[in-house]
């Protein structure tokens, strides 16, 4: 086996510029492969992290059906009105936090104009994974402070103890985060309480519910639905577990990928017809050869191995090399969009799996297309191809 | 069993068929009967095109009679699968050509190792051999050579230390100095009748009478069939 791996080189380097052309057509093929398919698991997992840092025992209460606006920033306009008390009451429930999201009007130093705010409930910071680069987070009893985003602070050229005008009305920043979670640092947060006063308005956009511990999520969720039935006399809300739209937004990112991979395949089906293609030209211009090997006593099934190593060798080969440059590009879009966004918004999407099947998928285009002209010289009589010219 | 004949021909008839349709048919051998004792030195002589070359492809089991009977070392070998055959042709025979017909991509070493590494013999007593073979025929120093580096002499020189790789009992060559001068071709033919003294069987299929007065005996082929006045 490995005398014909060599006897496979050699032939190989002996058209070096044919191989190497046949070579980048599967190499191009499985680069496509590998860059789309660990983009479609940098995806996935960013997701994944994001869920995580939620935590699984927590759930949403939003307006309307599952996976409605779900997926991207927090930006439900549609505002509704939820009994806090009777909620707390539910068996199961923990935790609840209450979040408004609104326009409101803005005066810092000489800017002015309408910005993005988040009214919360205190506790708001138990939901999300924030790092706070200066001061501290909601306290009770704080009534005109805001809280914020490292973005909007640089924006607004404001730092924790300045104090800007919402809606007329004077605010102190106590705070100021940054975050790689889903919560953006391009926002003013404020006590809910100081939002609704201002704004003359009732009502939430968002509420979190953390499950106590010893509860299962989806029971508690369904008690939630329950409730929110008896109360309201319809289904006006909708109740989403994370595992419920973690397992919808990664089944979509999978089709996604799925189809991108697909794509790519594509490309690799093109570069398997090219290495077909140079075998038969090599088995045409070495029938003589064939023949005399033939001659000192090949049995069909060795020529045939030797064919088949050569185009599976091609295919080992550009696969390798796609592989790399595939997972090259998967850290490089990875850091371009930590670069752009300023934030981790994606994961290393390169695993062993991808990496080993991505190698053996190669062997195997390169084996496969390699098969019919292996056969071909094999299947050659000996004296005819010792005739060849 | 060992018998007298290493090949013999019975009755053997090769037709060809020829052209894009493969209608024309060739009638390259018509009913030969021949002997080729162990150990002796035949020359195969006659006019291109007479069946010279169909015959020596026929004893070196490298094609099938479409009629007849071949014995090797007195096993009938027209039955025999593929993968027997190219058995014969690893262990038992070896060939030389008139156009040396070497690897282009394998180097000298390499082309004496081929019939080994089809034999599966293991590398190291592989490389010994070979280059043992390679000293023989005076090429020990030109052993990393591509044939394309080697002069035609040089290059039938590979092949025939080639062919005698696995210590074959039979030697095939056809025409085996056809494309030398005639000073090269002395020398090859004394490697092959140096072979031939160390015990080998040795037939050469040959225009060359100086090749011819060398053997030991001679056999005339004409239209396909043993010539009258042969030594046969």
């Amino acid at each position: 086996m490995r005398d014909f791996l060599g006897i496979a080189v050699r032939g190989l380097l002996h058209r070096k510029k044919r191989s190497w052309l046949t070579i980048i057509g599967i190499l191009i093929g499985i680069t496509a492969v590998v860059a789309l398919v660990s983009l479609g698991t940098s995806m996935q997992l960013a997701v994944k992290r994001s869920f995580e840092e939620l935590g699984y025992d927590v759930m949403m209460i939003v307006p309307g059906e599952l996976g409605g606006g779900f997926g991207g920033p927090i930006s439900f306009r549609t505002s509704f009105e939820i009994d806090v008390e009777a909620l707390s009451d539910v068996e199961g429930v923990a935790e609840i936090g209450l979040m408004d999201y609104e326009s409101v009007y803005v005066k810092a130093g000489t800017q002015e104009g309408f910005l993005d705010a988040l009214g919360a409930s205190e506790n708001i910071f138990s939901f999300f994974k924030v790092e706070m680069k200066a001061g501290r987070v909601f306290s009770s009893g704080d009534r005109d402070a805001v809280v914020l985003g490292a973005e909007m602070a640089e924006e607004l050229g404001l730092e924790v103890g300045d104090t800007l005008e919402i809606e007329g009305r004077r605010f102190t920043v106590i705070g100021i985060y940054s975050s790689d979670s889903r919560l953006d640092e391009d926002v003013i947060i404020m006590p809910l309480q100081a939002m609704h006063d201002l704004l003359g308005k009732k009502g939430v956009s968002m509420v979190f519910v953390r499950a106590a511990p010893g509860y299962d999520v989806g029971e508690v969720a369904e008690r939630i639905e329950d409730f929110l039935y008896r109360t309201r006399g319809r289904l006006d809300l909708s109740v989403q577990t994370m595992e419920e739209v973690h397992e919808v937004v990664q089944q979509t990112l999978g089709i996604l990928g799925a189809f991108l991979g697909g794509i790519a395949g594509i490309s690799l089906l093109v570069g398997g017809i090219g290495v077909m293609n140079t075998m038969y030209t090599a088995v045409l211009e070495r029938t003589r050869e064939i023949g005399v090997m033939k001659a000192v006593g090949a049995r069909d099934s060795q020529i045939m191995m030797i064919f088949l190593l050569e185009s599976g060798l091609m295919g080992l080969t550009g696969g390798a090399l796609g592989t790399g440059i595939g997972a090259l590009l998967n850290v490089v879009t990875v850091f371009a969009a930590k670069k752009a966004l300023g934030t981790q918004v994606l994961e290393y999407g390169i695993s062993w799996w991808l990496v080993l099947g991505a190698l053996g998928f190669s062997f195997l285009v390169g084996s496969l297309a390699g098969l019919l002209p292996a056969r071909a010289a094999a299947k050659l009589d000996p004296v005819e191809a010792l005739r060849y010219e | 069993m060992r018998t007298e004949a290493i090949v013999a021909l019975e009755g053997v008839w090769k037709v060809y068929r020829m052209g894009r349709r493969r209608r024309i048919e060739v009638e390259a051998l018509r009913g030969v009967d021949l002997q080729v004792t162990r150990g002796e030195f035949l020359a195969v002589m006659g006019p291109s095109g007479s069946g010279k070359s169909t015959l020596l492809h026929l004893m070196g089991c490298l094609d099938r009679p479409t009629k007849g009977r071949v014995l090797f070392e007195g096993e009938d070998v027209t039955r025999l699968k593929p993968s027997a055959l190219a058995r014969i042709r690893n262990r038992r025979v070896g060939f030389v050509f008139q156009s040396f017909n070497l690897s282009p991509t394998l180097t000298a070493l390499g082309n004496v190792e081929l019939p080994m590494i089809f034999a599966g013999v293991p590398r190291k007593e592989r490389l010994a051999r070979a280059r043992e073979l390679l000293g023989k025929v005076g090429l020990r120093e030109r052993e990393r050579h591509l044939p394309s580096e080697l002069s035609g002499g040089e290059q039938q020189r590979v092949a025939i230390a080639r062919a005698l790789a696995n210590s074959p009992d039979l030697l095939l060559a056809d025409e085996p100095t056809g494309n030398l001068d005639t000073e090269t071709g002395r020398g090859i033919l004394s490697l092959l009748s140096e072979a031939n003294r160390e015990g080998v069987t040795l037939v050469v299929v040959t225009h060359d009478p100086e090749v011819a007065a060398t053997a030991g005996r001679r056999l005339r082929i004409r239209d396909g069939r043993i010539a009258e006045g042969s030594d046969a």
